[in-house]
C-alpha cells in the first residue's frame, strides 16, 4: 500500500496510528483482526515488536550499538534465544555480512538504511512500515533501497505500507491511498 | 565473528542494553561520579576514623584508663577497709592529681611562676599497664627518687620551654625542692587524667607530700586503679566492679571501667564524627544537583535511542529500567571509588591523631563504615535520579517518525516522583537510624532540607519575576531576562550552588568570629584575669588582703569551694538514672560544688526563693537547666557525695547561670548549713583592665608564687588560648568537611552550565549572525550570572547568619557577632567565583565560529 500526500496531509500520522505510535481520536485500528487501540502501552508495545516492523526516513539505528547489536534489539526485546544468529543472518542477507561490528557512524547512509530494514525484517512482521525511506539518500542508493524493500516484502508475504512523495514508486504498490488534509483525496486505486 | 561477549549476552536484558549503551557511549557521567566519589569517600574516612578511634579506645582501655578498674575517692583518702578489699582483688595502684604553682631554682626576681598539672605515683606500682617513656629513658623508680634534699620529677617538654630549663634544672613546688630527671615523653594513663590546662609533671607520692599541698581542703583527685588477675573479660571486669560496689555501698567512689574509659571524650568524639558525617553528607547532597543533571543529560542525549527501542518493541517500563541500570552502575563505579578513597583516609589521618593527641589510632578495614557510606552513595543517587529517569518513560516516540525525537518535553510521571520521595525518606531515616544524636541529627536534616526548599524557592521567584517584569529596553539585559525566565533555566542549580556555598562559608566565618571575638573580651576587663585554687581556709583572709594590696582597684570575688559527686536523685542511685542531655556532663566525675549564704553573682534566680542567711536546714540552689535534666524540681532531694560523706539536701530554687561571664558559678551552691565544719579551700577570682593589664598578670603571679607558692593561679587568657587552639582545630576539621560540600555544589554548577549549552548555543549563535560582539554576550551573561548570584548571596547571608546564630547562641552560649567586612568579602569571592566559573562554562558557546553551527541548528 502506497501512502501519498502534500506535507501535512496527514501520512505519518496515519502510519502512526497503525504502528500504534498514537492513538486515533475516533475510530479503531484492527491488526489480524485484534483492536490496538484497545491495548495499553504495554502491551502495544509488545505486538509492534512481534508484528510491525518501521523504517524510518532517518534512519533511526541506536548510535552506542553495533549493526549487529541494532538488528539484534528488537528480537532479544521478544525474549529470542537465537537474536544474534538470527540478526546475523538478516544482515547478510541485505550484504552487510563484513558490518556486523560497524557502528552507525561507520556506515553509509545507504549501509545506515539497510541495517535499519533488517532490523525492521528480522522479527518477520505481518506489516512493515516505511517512512520516506529514501528520503535522506541519493537517487541511485534509494533505488537499490526500494528494490530490497520490495523484494524482502514479496519473499517474506508481509503487507508494506509505504509513505512517499513519488508517485512512481507509489505506483509500484498493489494500492494507492492518496491524502489531503487529513482525509483520503480518492478512492483508493487498485493496480491492475 | 562481531558478536557481544558471551558475558554480556547472559545477562539480563535490561543490564544487557544498559552495558552495551555505556560501552558505546561512556560519556557524561564526569560529574555524576565526582559528586558521588567525594560524598561517598568523606562519609566512608569520618566514619572509618572514628571508628578506629573506638576500637583504639577499647583495645588500649586498660592502659588509658590505667588499670581495668579506675576508682576515684574525690579529695579523700582510701579508708583502711577499702584499700584492703581492692588489694585482695588484684595489683593496686594509687595516684593522686592537682594543679599547683612551680618555679625554676634558685628563684629570681623575674622567673615567671608556671601552673602545672601534678601527677603522683608510686613507682613501685605505676604504671599498671603500658610504659612511662621518658627522655632519656629511665624507669619511674629512678626518674622519681629522692637524692638529698630534691625529689626526681618527669616534666612535660613544654613546661621546659615555657620556664626556659632542661634536664638538671632544679624546680620548686611550694617548699619543696625537686629536679627535672626527665622529660615526659609518652604517658599512657594521659587521656584519662582529662585535658588539663598547664603542662603535666610526675612525681613521687613521697615528693607530693613534700609540697605541703595536700592540706585538708586541697582540691585533688585521689584514684586507685586496679588490675585484674588472669586477663578477665569485660563482663567479668562489670562483675568486680559490681562487687566492689555491693560490698561497699558507702564508698561513694565513682567506678570507671576499662571499656569506657572517658565517656565524656567518647561522646564528644561521636559527636564530632557525627556532625562531619552530616557535613559529608552535606557534600553529597550539593552535588544531588550535579547527579540530577547528568542524568537530565542522560536523558536528553538518549531520547532517541530511547524511543527507538519503544519502536521495535520495548515497553515503557523496560526503557525506564535500561536508563536506571545505566544509572546504578555509574552509581556502582563511583561508589567503588569513593570507598578506595575513604578506606585511606583512616590510615593518613590516624597518623597525623597518634602525633596530635597522643591517641592510640590504628586505622585498619572497616567495612560497616564502608557499607554505611555505600549506601549513602546509592541514596543520593536514587533521591536525585528517579525523578529525571521517570522523564525516559514517556518519550514520545511518534516523534521519531517526524524526525525530531528531541522535540516536546516529557514531564516525570507521578509514581517516580513517588519513588524519589521514597527514597529520601529512607535516606532521612538512614540518617536519623544511624545518628548517636537524633535530635542533633534531625535539627540538621531539617536545617538542609528548608535551606535547599528555599534555594529553589528563591529560584523560582527569580525566574518569575524574569517573565513578570517588562521587557528590558537594553538588549543585553533582555537576553539575561530571558535567559532565567526561560524553561531549563541556569537559575535553579546556580541558585542552589551558590547559596549552599556562601551559607556554608558565612555560617562557618560567623561561628568562627563569634569564638575569636569571645576570646578577644578577655582583654576586655568583662572577665576575670584570674582563678586562684587552693587557697587555704586558714590563709584566706590573707590572701584576699594580699589581692587588694597587689591590685587596690580589682573586683575580687571569693567562693568556698569543695569537690563533690552527685550520688542519687530523688532517691535514685545515678546509675540507675535515665537524664537528659544537658545533664550528662553533670553526673559523670566530680563537680565543684559550694555554699553560700547570698546568691551568686552572674545568675538569676527563676524558680523558688534564696535561704535566709541564717537558713538551719540543708537547701541546694540547682542550675536550672541540669535540675531540668535530671527532672529535679523544687522540694526535691539530691544526694552528693563530699569528702567520702553522703549529704543530701532540697532543692530550693534554680538559677540561670551566664556560664560565659566566666565569674565564679557553680552547678550546685547549697546552704552553708549543709556544709557546717566540714574542711574546704576557698576560690578567688580577680578581674581589671587597662593597657597594661598583660603586665599586671605576670608580676602578679610572681608576687602570688612568692608568697603563697600553695595557691594555683589559672591565668584565665592563657585558659582560653587552650580553649582557642582547639577550637581552631575542630574548626579546621569542619572547614575541610565543609569544603567538600562548596566542591561538589561547584560541580553542580559547572554540570548546570554545560548541560545548558545547547540552547545558550542557539541564541549565541544566532545573535552573533546579527551583529553581537563577544564582549557584549560576555556582559549580557554576566548580568544574568550576576542577577542570579545577587539572590543566592543575599539569601545566604541570611541563611548563614540565622544557622551561625543557633550554633553560638543555643549550643556554645557565646554572644552572637557580626563582622560585616568578613562576610562582605565572602559574598564577593563567592559572587567572583560564581562568574568566573559561569564564564568559563560559558568560553566555548562564544568562541564557536556562526557558519558551522547554523547548518547543524
Amino acid at each position: 500500500m502506497g501512502i501519498i500526500g502534500p506535507s501535512g496531509s496527514g501520512k505519518s500520522t496515519a502510519l502512526m496510528t497503525i504502528a500504534g505510535l498514537e492513538r486515533p481520536d475516533r475510530g479503531a485500528v484492527r491488526i489480524d483482526g485484534r483492536d490496538i487501540t484497545r491495548m495499553d502501552e504495554d502491551a502495544l508495545a509488545r505486538f509492534r515488536g512481534a508484528n510491525i516492523g518501521i523504517v524510518f526516513q532517518s534512519f533511526q539505528l541506536i548510535p552506542t550499538m553495533t549493526a549487529l547489536e541494532n538488528v539484534a534489539a528488537p528480537l532479544e526485546l521478544a525474549g529470542r534465544s537465537d537474536a544474534f544468529a538470527r540478526a546475523a543472518e538478516e544482515l547478510r542477507a541485505m550484504g552487510l555480512g563484513q558490518r556486523l561490528s560497524h557502528l552507525p557512524r561507520q556506515l553509509s547512509g545507504g549501509e545506515q538504511q539497510r541495517v535499519a530494514l533488517a532490523r525492521a525484517l528480522a522479527p518477520d512482521p505481518l506489516i512493515l512500515l516505511a517512512d520516506e525511506p529514501t528520503g535522506n539518500l541519493d537517487s541511485e542508493t534509494g533505488a537499490a533501497i526500494i528494490e530490497l524493500i520490495f523484494e524482502q516484502k514479496a519473499r517474506r508475504n508481509a503487507t508494506l505500507a509505504l509513505v512517499t512523495h513519488d508517485p512512481t514508486l507509489a505506483a509500484r504498490c498493489d494500492r494507492r491511498i492518496s491524502l489531503r488534509s487529513g482525509r483520503l483525496a480518492r478512492e483508493p486505486e487498485r493496480a491492475s | 565473528m562481531s558478536r557481544p561477549p558471551f558475558f554480556i549476552q547472559r545477562l539480563p536484558l535490561s543490564l544487557r542494553f544498559a552495558l552495551r549503551d555505556l560501552l558505546g557511549d561512556p560519556k557524561g557521567f564526569g560529574v555524576f561520579i565526582a559528586c558521588i566519589v567525594i560524598g561517598v569517600a568523606a562519609i566512608a574516612g569520618v566514619n572509618g576514623l572514628s571508628h578506629a578511634l573506638e576500637r583504639g579506645l577499647a583495645r588500649e582501655g586498660r592502659t588509658i584508663l590505667g588499670g581495668d578498674l579506675s576508682f576515684n575517692f574525690g579529695q579523700r583518702e582510701l579508708s583502711s577497709e577499702e584499700r584492703d578489699y581492692l588489694t585482695a582483688r588484684g595489683r593496686l595502684d594509687e595516684i593522686l592529681l592537682m594543679r599547683a604553682m612551680t618555679r625554676l631554682e634558685p628563684v629570681r626576681e623575674d622567673s615567671d611562676p608556671a601552673m602545672i598539672e601534678i601527677k603522683a605515683v608510686d613507682p613501685a606500682t605505676y604504671p599498671l599497664f603500658g610504659a612511662l617513656e621518658t627522655s632519656p629513658p629511665l624507669a619511674p623508680a629512678v626518674a622519681l627518687a629522692q637524692e638529698g634534699d630534691a625529689f626526681g620529677l618527669v616534666a612535660d617538654p613544654m613546661l621546659l620551654a615555657r620556664l626556659d630549663a632542661k634536664v638538671g634544672d632544679r624546680l620548686a613546688i611550694g617548699p619543696a625542692h625537686f629536679v627535672i630527671r626527665a622529660a615526659l615523653a609518652a604517658e599512657p594513663d594521659k587521656l584519662a587524667g582529662g585535658i588539663g590546662y598547664g603542662p603535666r609533671v610526675i612525681v613521687s607520692r613521697a615528693g607530693l607530700a613534700a609540697t605541703g599541698l595536700l592540706q585538708e581542703g586541697s582540691i585533688i583527685r585521689r584514684l586507685a586503679r586496679l588490675a585484674l588477675p588472669n586477663a578477665p573479660s569485660d563482663d567479668a571486669v562489670t562483675r568486680a566492679a559490681d562487687a566492689a560496689n555491693a560490698a561497699l555501698p558507702r564508698a561513694g567512689w565513682d567506678i570507671r571501667k576499662r571499656d569506657s574509659v572517658s565517656p565524656q571524650f567518647t561522646r564528644n568524639l561521636e559527636r564530632f564524627s557525627q556532625l562531619l558525617t552530616l557535613v559529608a553528607l552535606t557534600a553529597l547532597v550539593a552535588g544531588g544537583a550535579g547527579v540530577a543533571n547528568a542524568v537530565q543529560g542522560l536523558i536528553e542525549r538518549k531520547r532517541a535511542s530511547f524511543a527507538i527501542l519503544q519502536a521495535l518493541g520495548a515497553p515503557a517500563s523496560r526503557v525506564f529500567a535500561i536508563a536506571l541500570v545505566e544509572v546504578l552502575l555509574m552509581t556502582a563505579l563511583a561508589i567503588v571509588i569513593g570507598l578506595a578513597l575513604g578506606a585511606t583516609i583512616p590510615y593518613f589521618a590516624a597518623e597525623a591523631l597518634r602525633r596530635a593527641i597522643e591517641l592510640p589510632v590504628t586505622a585498619d578495614f572497616d567495612p560497616p563504615s564502608l557499607a554505611l557510606a555505600a549506601f549513602y552513595g546509592l541514596l543520593v543517587a536514587l533521591v536525585f535520579s528517579l525523578a529525571p529517569l521517570g522523564r525516559a518513560h514517556d518519550i514520545p516516540v511518534a516523534a521519531l517518525l517526524r524526525g525530531d525525537a528531541d522535540a516536546g518535553s516529557a514531564r516525570t510521571p507521578l509514581p517516580y516522583l513517588v519513588a524519589a520521595a521514597g527514597a529520601m525518606l529512607a535516606l532521612v531515616v538512614t540518617v536519623m537510624l544511624s545518628a548517636g544524636d537524633r535530635r542533633l541529627a534531625g535539627a540538621f536534616i531539617g536545617c538542609v532540607l528548608a535551606a535547599f526548599l528555599l534555594l529553589r524557592l528563591v529560584a523560582g521567584l527569580a525566574m518569575r519575576a524574569a517573565r513578570a517584569l517588562p521587557r528590558a529596553r537594553d538588549a543585553r539585559l533582555r537576553l539575561a531576562q530571558s535567559n532565567i525566565a526561560r524553561p531549563g533555566s541556569l537559575a535553579p542549580t546556580l541558585v542552589i550552588s551558590t547559596g549552599v556555598t556562601v551559607t556554608l562559608l558565612v555560617a562557618l566565618a560567623l561561628v568562627e568570629g563569634a569564638i575569636h571575638a569571645e576570646l578577644a573580651r578577655s582583654g576586655s576587663g568583662e572577665i576575670p584575669r584570674f582563678y586562684f585554687v587552693d587557697v587555704a581556709k586558714a590563709d584566706s583572709a590573707d590572701f584576699a588582703r594580699f589581692l587588694e594590696e597587689q591590685e587596690p582597684s580589682a573586683r575580687i570575688d571569693r567562693m568556698p569551694m569543695m569537690r563533690g559527686r552527685i550520688v542519687a536523685v530523688k532517691g535514685v542511685r545515678v546509675e540507675k538514672l535515665q537524664v537528659g542531655q544537658d545533664a550528662v556532663w553533670a553526673l559523670e566525675g566530680d563537680r565543684g560544688v559550694t555554699f553560700s549564704a547570698a546568691p551568686p553573682k552572674g545568675a538569676r534566680i527563676i524558680e523558688g526563693a534564696w535561704w535566709n542567711e541564717n537558713e538551719k536546714a540543708r537547701l541546694v540552689s540547682m542550675e536550672s537547666k541540669v535540675a531540668a535534666g535530671m527532672g529535679l524540681s523544687i522540694g526535691d532531694e539530691i544526694t552528693v557525695n563530699v569528702l567520702g560523706r553522703e549529704i543530701t539536701a532540697r532543692v530550693a530554687n534554680l538559677r540561670k547561670v551566664e556560664w560565659r561571664t566566666l565569674a565564679i558559678n557553680f552547678v550546685m551552691v547549697f546552704s552553708p548549713a549543709t556544709f557546717a565544719g566540714a574542711p574546704y579551700s576557698d576560690l578567688y577570682t580577680i578581674g581589671y583592665d587597662g593597657e597594661d593589664a598583660d603586665a599586671r598578670d605576670a608580676r602578679l603571679a610572681r608576687a602570688t608564687a612568692k608568697r603563697f607558692p600553695a595557691v594555683a593561679a589559672i591565668r584565665v587568657k592563657e585558659a582560653l588560648e587552650t580553649v582557642d587552639k582547639i577550637a581552631d582545630q575542630l574548626a579546621l576539621a569542619a572547614r575541610a568537611a565543609a569544603s567538600l560540600a562548596i566542591a561538589t555544589a561547584l560541580l553542580a554548577l559547572g554540570s548546570a552550565i554545560a548541560a545548558g549549552q545547547r540552547a545558550r548555543l542557539h541564541d549565541a549563535v544566532v545573535l552573533k549572525t546579527l551583529g553581537a560582539t563577544r564582549r557584549w554576550l560576555i556582559a549580557a551573561y554576566i548580568l544574568e550570572f550576576a542577577v542570579l548570584a545577587a539572590a543566592a548571596c543575599g539569601f545566604a547571608l541570611l541563611a548563614g547568619a540565622a544557622a551561625a546564630y543557633g550554633i553560638v547562641e543555643g549550643l556554645m552560649t557565646l554572644p552572637f557577632v557580626f563582622p560585616a567586612d568578613v562576610l562582605a568579602a565572602t559574598t564577593l569571592g563567592a559572587l567572583g567565583a560564581t562568574l568566573a566559573l559561569g564564564l568559563a562554562g560559558t568560553w566555548t558557546t562564544l568562541s564557536r565560529k556562526p557558519g558551522p553551527e547554523l547548518r547543524s541548528l
